[in-house]
This record gives structure tokens, C-alpha cells and sequence, in this order.
């Protein structure tokens, strides 16, 4: 009988510890194995390889180099106790930093934190290893278990200084998770665009993080890894830049202070944009350190400035091209003569003329061709301040050029309205005069002219463009072409026969051009900005270039002798 | 040799040998995961000793149990009783407790010797009548009592149910047994209860300790009767093992896997220092699965079924108590071991048998069989 009751106890115990089994190990299996996975699986973010940057005809200006790091992986020296695993995982790299020759890059803060923060992460013990460096370990390799080595990129920037300001430069940070991702555990840093090209297109170049899983142990050791995410690499970015015609105006910038841009006018592909003074990319990886952050932006020429489209300028003469552009809309005839006595009077306002004794009767191509202050007062007197602020705006300044940059100053086209913000009172028929000449409240960047330049050479303005294959953005310009062909003619009489004209002398083709000279400052720190835009040929405009060096003599002297090798260096062999 | 071979039970046997090779390979991959070298070969010793222990089953087996009960069984009990003693003197101290006497546990050897003693006396204690049950007490109790002074708890449990069996089978003061029962119950039941309403979030500690103080228990051991009552309240402390048993077994789902990947073993989630012991059929379970565990239960079921059976067929009382004492210890192991690991009951110390590394229960284990089997092969034929 207890035999009987014994057997349907056992049975019963057993069918009961199964039902319950079922439960756990079906039912619940999900709950289980998802615990199990979130308890020793962690998950970690991987850098994806950042795309280069590439010149129009395919040279690099930014890449990646392989920089390689000696690591270990701390669950290889798992001990009882924290104590006993730093103590040998510290002796452990005593012994390897023997072989390699070179004392680890790690303090013990860091390899504490490391084993207290990401213990299943390798450690980097050595980074960006040289190649002998390498093979010594590599040859002694199989005696440091616990050792590996792990490839990283850094930025390489193979011309140096070239475009430095164009192209920027980059930092680390934490690779980014993609929106509505659960937090990673760990993350490894990624490259990413701090400034200039490698900051605006960043996305771009920058790629798709992947994702890995550690498995770690109870105490946070890893104990393998399975790949989740392919990183996917950054695209590539073709410039419209050409690097010749950059070194070329790098060169002639050298030692300046200024900026110059070279553009197509037909389709608006930038093909060099320089500020100067700069500096040497390759200085800035693997970080830019601070105190050769310290010294740049405390130099006193501000080379961290980017002046080719961040630099506000008044373009003084250079703008006298809008001046007589607005007049002409305005009804004016191309063939208006102004007597030029040498200064022109508003009142107690006396502007003078280059030309102490004055030019004598200008017409427009004349007044042009002699930058003849007096001409354009007149000028702008009989056309009126509005005629002179839209002709600006045709032309694209007081407004972002729409490059794709990050640096894009809109500058100052100033009106009454604008005036009254900005200093409390009206405008004045001298503010007028001062602005018929480029002086003044105007302000442009060098980009806005190079564009400015082009629009007069074709008729339209283009969006300057600094990725290749983009589709050219253009803009009619509101003037008749009766109107522009008066305006060139004066440019081309500039290059000539006026104040450009043995600065342009040899160049294969036949150059348009404006220079200008813009008095800034007061006092001992009375300066000269000095300019020159252009574009040639003359006739089928294919490059504009706008050129400002400051404190120059003038820009017929300055400037224009400079612009003239570029244009010399372009199309003369 | 023909009424051996006739009269052997082959179906326990068989059992019995592949749980021992489930236990050696289980032993195995727990002891793998150990980062101590003296675990990794663990296995290979409890393959030794299972070799010993066959030798003893055979012999064990082959002798008539009668004689073994009526020379050995007063003797087994008093040394059993020196050897508590013993321990709680000489004992080394592991864990928090005086377990270990040189190279083996007194306390699981004693089992057996108790149940060879109340076997070989079930006559006599019957015939005292109430008598007779308050002599089982004592005879029973005063080991129980050494064995609680270890402590060692889940031995003491253990040994609890296969003694009422044997009572039950020795028809000793059989009224007042299902009382007795009762009464186990009862207390039981009020424990929880009490543990539940001192334990239950938001009870203030003064209240706590006026209700806790009804409750025979050490602090230690309500702590792990309130991990079964809130197993998700305290999972990274007192709820840890249970909670990371239940993550083994459960992920281990339908067909486990792999043996020797068992994941939470392999790192560490799971206690090492009762991974190879009172948490193996977690180690097991995960490596296997839904389909392993049943196997496994199967297995006991081999086991322990047949020995119930042994003692049906018996006609000699003796062997029938030795048989029911016997299967309702292994019983109540493997019961209680499986249902602690995934929380049907408070979790508690105890080996499961053959899968667990404990040697001195294998071979006590082994013994005990060996003896069960005697029972079946020099059972009265009718002629």
C-alpha cells in the first residue's frame, strides 16, 4: 500500500516538476533568453571609414591613413581580485614595452578607469605604432597572449596647407546612433567635421556606424564578439576646386593678408578659394593640440579666419561696375558726361578724385576705365539710393551666396531702413556718394565678388558650387544687355589701357576687370584694402576671380599684378 | 547466480549508469567553467569514484540485505552518530558551516545509516505502538538534530519525508501519523504565511521583527523563504541565485544550447561555488533544454519507480522499508533540488544525485541503490 501511494507520489512530483519545466523553459524561454541577453551581451557602436575629399581632376587634398594600435584585452588577465588584474595586467605591459621599445601611453588613472568603465573594450596600450615598432611585437606576438593590434584611421591631409581653410579639419567623438536606437553600451569614437568642407558635408563623408556585440561575463570580462552592422564606408567628395589653380593662388597670396576665389562664371564651380595667412593641416591631426590653438587664434593676422567668403570688406572701387549698372537702368544714358575737377561737393562734404587736378569730361566707359570718383557721385545722385541698393542685390551682394559652405557672410548692402537699425539716424545724400564709390556702409566677402565679377562677364548670376556634378544654379540679371556691353567695355578699357593694364599685360586672353583701393579706418590705423576682380576671356567669360589683399598700396599696384599671374598661370600654356 | 541475474532489477540499473554519465558530463562543463584548474578535471574523479561506487552497489547488491541490516545497521548508526559528533568538532569550516569531516560529508553517509537502522527495526518499533513512534522520534531526531547543528538544512529536509514513508511502511503508530503530517503542514504553511505578512513591501521594520518572531527560522533562511515569496524584489542580492538559475534553465529553451555552452555558466552569471553542486540541473537544464530536463526526470523516474516497486514485491517488511526509505530519499533530492532551481521552493543546500559533484553522497547514493537491489534479487520466490 505505501509501496502504491509511494509510486503515485513520485509520479505525481515528477509530472508536477515537468508542467513546471514547460513553464519555465517554453513559456518563459523569451523572458529568460532575453535576461540572459541583456545581462551578458553589450552592445557597441563601430567607426565607419571616413570618405577623402578629391580636387576636380581626382587629387587628394584629404584621405585616411591606417594608424594601428598594440591593445589588450583585459579578460586575458582576469585575476580574483581588481587588485591582483591590474597588478598583472600592469606587469603584463611592462613586459611588451620592453620588446616594442616605446613606453606605454597609458597612465594608471587611465587603466583603471578603463577596467572600472569599459572592461570588455580592448585597450589601447600603444597608439599609431610605426612600422619597426610593429614588427617587433608582431615578432614576439605569440608570447603576450592577451595582446592584439587594432586598425584605426587617422586624417592625413597630403597638401598640407593647400585649401586649409576650405577644407577644415576634423575631430573625435562618440560614433552617432542612428534615431530610436537603444543607448549602446559602448561607443567607439568616429571622425567627425569640424570645420570647413569636412564639416558641411560631414553626413556625407562621415559613412553609417556599425554595431558589435560583446559578450561579457559576470565580472565584465568579453569573452568574443559578433558583428551586428557592417560600418559602411563615407562617400567620397569630388571638388570642382583645381588644385593647380589653388597652389597658383596660394603662391601669390603668400605672405599677404588676404583672400582670393576663382570661380566658373557659367556654371558657378569654385575653382580655387584661398584666404591667407593659413595654416598646415597636418599640424592639426591627430588633434588639434591647444596650444597650437592658443597660438593661431591669438595671432594678431587671425589666420583662423576664413576671409575668402567670411572676410566683410568694402570693395571701393570695385563696385563701381553696380553703380553704373544701376544709372544705366535707371534711364541714364551710357553717353552722359560729368566734368571731373578733381573733387565732387555735397554740401560741406568734399570727395576727392584720385586724380588730384581731376579727369576732365568723363563718359562711363572713361569714368570706368580712370576709376573716376566725381563721375560716379554724379552718378549716383541723378539714379538715386535705391537704384543703387537693388542693382547690388541683382548682383548678389548684402545676401549668402548659397555656396555650399559653412563660412558664407551675407555682407552689408545698407539703405535708409538699414541705417536707422543700425546707428539711429537717416541716410544722408553724402552716405549716397560714399557708396556710388564702394565706401561707405558696404560690406562684401571676395566669393560675393568673384560672383559679381562673373554675372557682369555673362549676364547671369551663378551659385558658386564646390561639389562637383551639381546641378548650376542660375540667375538672369535684371539688366539690359546694351547696359552690361557699356559696363564690360569700361572693365576691358581697365584692363587695357587703365589702372590693370601692365598688370594684365600677356595674358593669352583678353581680361575685364575693375580694381579697387578701399580706404579703411582712421588715425594711424588708416589702411588700404585693395582689390581686383575679373574675368576673362573678355568676350566668353570662363573664370571670374576676385582678389583682396589688405593694407595694400592700391589695386592697380597690389592686387592687379598678382590677379595677372594667376590669370597668366591659367591660360597661357 | 541465476536468481541474481533473474531477480536483478535492470531497468533501475540502467538508470542509474546514465545518470551517472549525464552527471560525469555535467560535471564536466560546470567544472570547465570554473576559472580554478583543480575543477576542470573534477570529472574524471567523479568518474573514479563512481567506479568505486559501482563496486560497492555490485557487492552491496549480491549480499543478502537481511544480514547486512541485522550486522551492520546498529553499528552504521552509532558510527554515525560519532562521526556528527566528529564534525561539528573537527569539521573544517566551509561556507559558514561544519560539513566537511577529512574528505567526505558525515551528514550525507548518516542518511543511510538511519535508514538501515529504522529498517532493521520496523518490526519492533511497530509492535511499541505510540511507543514506538516516539522512539522513531528520537531515533531519527537526535541525528537530525547534529545535522541541523552542520547546519545543514537540505540534508535534514530530505531525510524527513523518506523516514515517514518507512513509518508509514512500518505501519508505526499509523493514526497518529497523518496528524503528525498535519501538523508538518500546518507549521509549514504558517511560516510562509508569516514570513509573507512580516516580508511584504511597506511593513515596518519594528512590525517585521514582531512577526518574524514567531518564526523558527535564522535570518539567513528567511531570507530565502521571502527570495521564494518576492523571487523579483532583490535580484542583484538575496534574489540573485535564484534569479540567475531561472535565467539558465529558462533560456536554455526547447532543446538547449549545446553541451558545454551553457552561457550563463560559461560566464560566470551563474554562483560558481554551487554551480557544480545545488545548481547543476541549472547548468544541465540550459545545456540541454526542455528536452534534457524531461529526459532527466525520466531517468529518476527509472530509478526511484522501481524502487517502489521493489518494495511492493517484497514480502519481508524490513526490505520493504529499506526500499520505500531508499527511493523517497532520492525522491525527495531530486524534488527538491529541481523545484528550489526554479523557485517552487525556497532555495536550500542539497546535492542532486549523481548529477551533482558531492562524492561522499554518490557513493552513499550508490550504496543505498546497491542495497535496494538486494531487496529485489533475495526476495521470498513463491516456489
Amino acid at each position: 500500500m505505501t509501496s502504491l501511494v509511494s509510486m503515485a507520489i513520485f509520479v505525481i512530483g515528477f509530472l508536477v516538476l515537468g508542467v513546471n519545466l514547460k513553464h519555465v523553459q517554453i513559456d518563459g524561454s523569451a523572458n529568460y533568453s532575453y535576461a540572459n541577453a541583456r545581462q551578458s551581451v553589450r552592445r557597441v557602436s563601430t567607426a565607419a571609414p571616413r570618405g577623402s575629399i578629391y580636387d576636380r581632376k581626382g587629387r587628394l587634398l584629404a584621405g585616411n591613413r591606417p594608424s594601428i594600435a598594440i591593445t589588450l584585452n583585459p579578460a586575458q588577465f582576469q585575476r580574483r581580485t581588481w587588485e591582483q588584474t591590474e597588478a598583472a595586467i600592469s606587469n603584463a605591459i611592462w613586459h611588451v614595452a620592453a620588446v616594442v621599445g616605446r613606453e606605454p601611453q597609458l597612465t594608471e588613472r587611465q587603466l583603471k578607469r578603463h577596467i572600472r568603465q569599459s572592461l570588455a573594450m580592448p585597450l589601447p596600450v600603444w597608439r599609431d605604432v610605426d612600422f619597426g615598432e610593429l614588427s617587433r611585437f608582431a615578432e614576439h606576438e605569440r608570447e603576450f597572449a592577451g595582446f592584439g593590434v587594432e586598425d584605426t584611421e587617422e586624417r592625413i591631409y597630403p597638401c598640407g596647407s593647400v585649401a586649409a581653410h576650405l577644407i577644415g579639419y576634423v575631430g573625435r567623438a562618440e560614433v552617432e546612433r542612428s534615431s530610436g536606437d537603444t543607448k549602446f553600451n559602448f561607443a567607439n569614437r568616429e571622425l567627425r567635421g569640424r570645420s570647413g568642407l569636412e564639416h558641411y558635408y560631414d553626413s556625407y563623408l562621415r559613412g553609417v556606424g556599425g554595431e558589435k556585440n560583446l559578450v561579457v561575463d559576470a565580472r565584465g570580462f568579453a569573452h568574443g564578439e559578433t558583428v551586428v552592422k557592417e560600418p559602411l564606408r563615407g562617400l567620397d567628395l569630388k571638388l570642382n576646386i583645381d588644385l593647380d589653380i589653388q597652389k597658383l593662388v596660394e603662391k601669390e597670396l603668400q605672405g599677404c593678408t588676404g583672400a582670393c576665389v576663382v570661380m566658373d562664371p557659367r556654371d558657378g564651380e569654385v575653382l580655387a578659394f584661398a584666404s591667407a595667412p593659413g595654416y598646415n593641416l597636418q599640424e592639426f591631426v591627430p588633434v588639434l593640440s591647444n596650444e597650437l590653438y592658443d597660438r593661431l587664434s591669438g595671432d594678431r593676422r587671425k589666420p583662423l579666419l576664413n576671409r575668402a567668403s567670411g572676410g566683410a570688406y568694402a570693395p571701393g572701387s570695385t563696385f563701381k561696375p553696380v553703380t553704373a549698372l544701376a544709372a544705366l537702368n535707371e534711364g541714364i544714358p551710357d553717353s552722359l558726361t560729368y566734368e571731373c575737377t578733381g573733387v565732387y561737393e555735397i554740401g560741406e562734404m568734399k570727395l576727392r578724385c584720385a586724380r588730384r587736378w581731376g579727369h576732365g569730361p568723363e563718359n562711363l566707359r572713361t569714368a570706368l576705365r580712370n576709376s573716376c570718383n566725381p563721375y560716379f557721385c554724379n552718378l549716383a545722385m541723378e539714379a538715386g539710393t535705391n537704384a543703387l541698393v537693388s542693382a547690388a542685390r541683382a548682383l548678389g551682394l548684402g545676401q549668402k551666396t548659397g555656396i555650399d559652405f559653412g563660412v558664407d557672410m551675407a555682407g552689408v548692402v545698407p539703405d535708409d531702413e538699414w541705417k536707422r537699425r543700425q546707428y539711429g539716424c537717416g541716410w544722408y545724400v553724402g552716405d549716397l556718394a560714399q557708396m556710388s564709390i564702394g565706401q561707405s556702409m558696404l560690406l562684401v566677402s571676395p566669393l560675393q565678388m568673384a560672383r559679381l565679377a562673373g554675372a557682369i562677364g555673362t549676364g547671369y548670376l551663378a551659385v558658386p558650387r564646390l561639389k562637383a556634378g551639381e546641378h548650376a544654379e542660375l540667375k538672369p540679371l535684371p539688366f539690359r544687355e546694351e547696359h552690361l556691353r557699356a559696363v564690360r567695355e569700361g572693365m576691358e578699357l581697365v584692363t587695357s589701357a587703365g589702372s590693370a593694364r601692365s598688370a594684365c599685360e600677356g595674358v593669352a586672353v583678353k581680361v575685364a576687370g575693375k580694381t579697387g583701393t578701399a580706404e579703411v579706418g582712421t588715425g594711424a590705423n588708416r589702411r588700404n584694402n585693395t582689390w581686383f576682380i575679373a574675368y576673362a576671356p573678355a568676350d566668353r567669360p570662363t573664370v571670374a576671380i576676385a582678389m583682396v589683399i589688405e593694407r595694400g598700396e592700391s589695386g592697380g599696384s597690389t592686387t592687379a599684378p598678382k590677379v595677372g599671374n594667376i590669370l597668366r598661370g591659367i591660360f597661357n600654356g | 547466480m541465476a536468481r541474481y541475474l533473474r531477480n536483478f532489477n535492470y531497468l533501475m540499473f540502467l538508470a542509474m549508469v546514465a545518470l551517472i554519465a549525464i552527471g560525469t558530463v555535467a560535471i564536466w562543463s560546470a567544472g570547465n567553467a570554473r576559472a580554478e584548474a583543480v575543477f576542470h578535471g573534477m570529472w574524471k574523479q567523479t568518474l573514479t569514484t563512481a567506479v568505486f561506487g559501482l563496486a560497492v552497489y555490485l557487492a552491496l547488491s549480491a549480499i543478502d540485505y537481511r544480514k547486512v541490516l541485522d550486522y551492520a545497521s546498529p553499528f552504521a548508526y552509532a558510527l554515525a552518530l560519532t562521526m556528527l559528533v566528529a564534525v561539528l568538532v573537527f569539521g573544517s569550516k566551509i561556507y559558514g558551516g561544519r560539513r566537511w569531516l577529512w574528505f567526505f560529508q558525515p551528514s550525507e553517509v548518516s542518511k543511510l545509516c538511519i535508514i538501515m537502522f529504522l529498517a532493521s527495526f520496523a518490526r519492533p518499533l511497530r509492535q511499541l505502538g505510540f511507543a514506538g513512534f516516539l522512539l522513531t522520534g528520537a531515533i531519527v531526531g537526535v541525528p537530525l538534530l547534529l545535522i541541523l547543528a552542520e547546519p545543514d538544512l537540505g540534508t535534514a529536509l530530505t531525510l524527513v519525508p523518506a523516514v515517514i514513508a518507512m513509518m508509514f511502511a512500518a505501519r508505526i503508530w499509523r493514526k497518529g501519523l497523518l496528524a503528525v503530517l498535519a501538523v508538518i503542514a500546518a507549521v509549514a504553511t504558517a511560516v510562509l504565511c508569516l514570513v509573507y505578512e512580516a516580508e511584504k513591501p511597506g511593513v515596518p521594520p519594528a512590525r517585521r521583527a514582531a512577526v518574524l518572531q514567531w518564526v523558527p527560522l535564522k535570518e539567513h533562511q528567511v531570507k530565502r523563504v521571502k527570495v521564494f515569496l518576492f523571487p523579483e524584489e532583490d535580484i542583484l542580492g538575496a534574489g540573485y541565485n535564484l534569479r540567475q538559475a531561472k535565467i539558465s534553465i529558462g533560456s536554455g529553451g526547447f532543446s538547449g544550447k549545446g553541451i558545454g555552452k551553457g552561457e550563463t555558466n560559461h560566464l560566470k552569471y551563474l554562483p560558481q561555488a554551487i554551480s557544480m553542486n545545488d545548481f547543476i540541473f541549472c547548468v544541465y537544464a540550459e545545456e540541454t533544454g526542455f528536452v534534457g530536463s524531461l529526459a532527466l526526470l525520466a531517468l529518476f523516474g527509472m530509478l526511484v519507480v522501481p524502487g517502489a516497486w521493489v518494495a511492493f514485491t517484497s514480502n519481508d517488511e524490513r526490505g520493504e522499508c529499506l526500499a520505500i526509505g531508499v527511493s523517497m530519499l532520492v525522491f525527495a533530492h531530486v524534488y527538491i533540488n529541481i523545484a528550489m532551481s526554479i523557485g517552487l521552493l525556497p532555495i536550500t543546500g542539497l546535492p542532486l544525485p549523481f548529477i551533482s559533484s558531492g562524492r561522499t553522497f554518490l557513493v552513499t547514493v550508490m550504496a543505498a541503490l546497491g542495497m535496494v537491489q538486494s531487496v529485489s534479487i533475495h526476495r521470498e520466490e513463491a516456489k
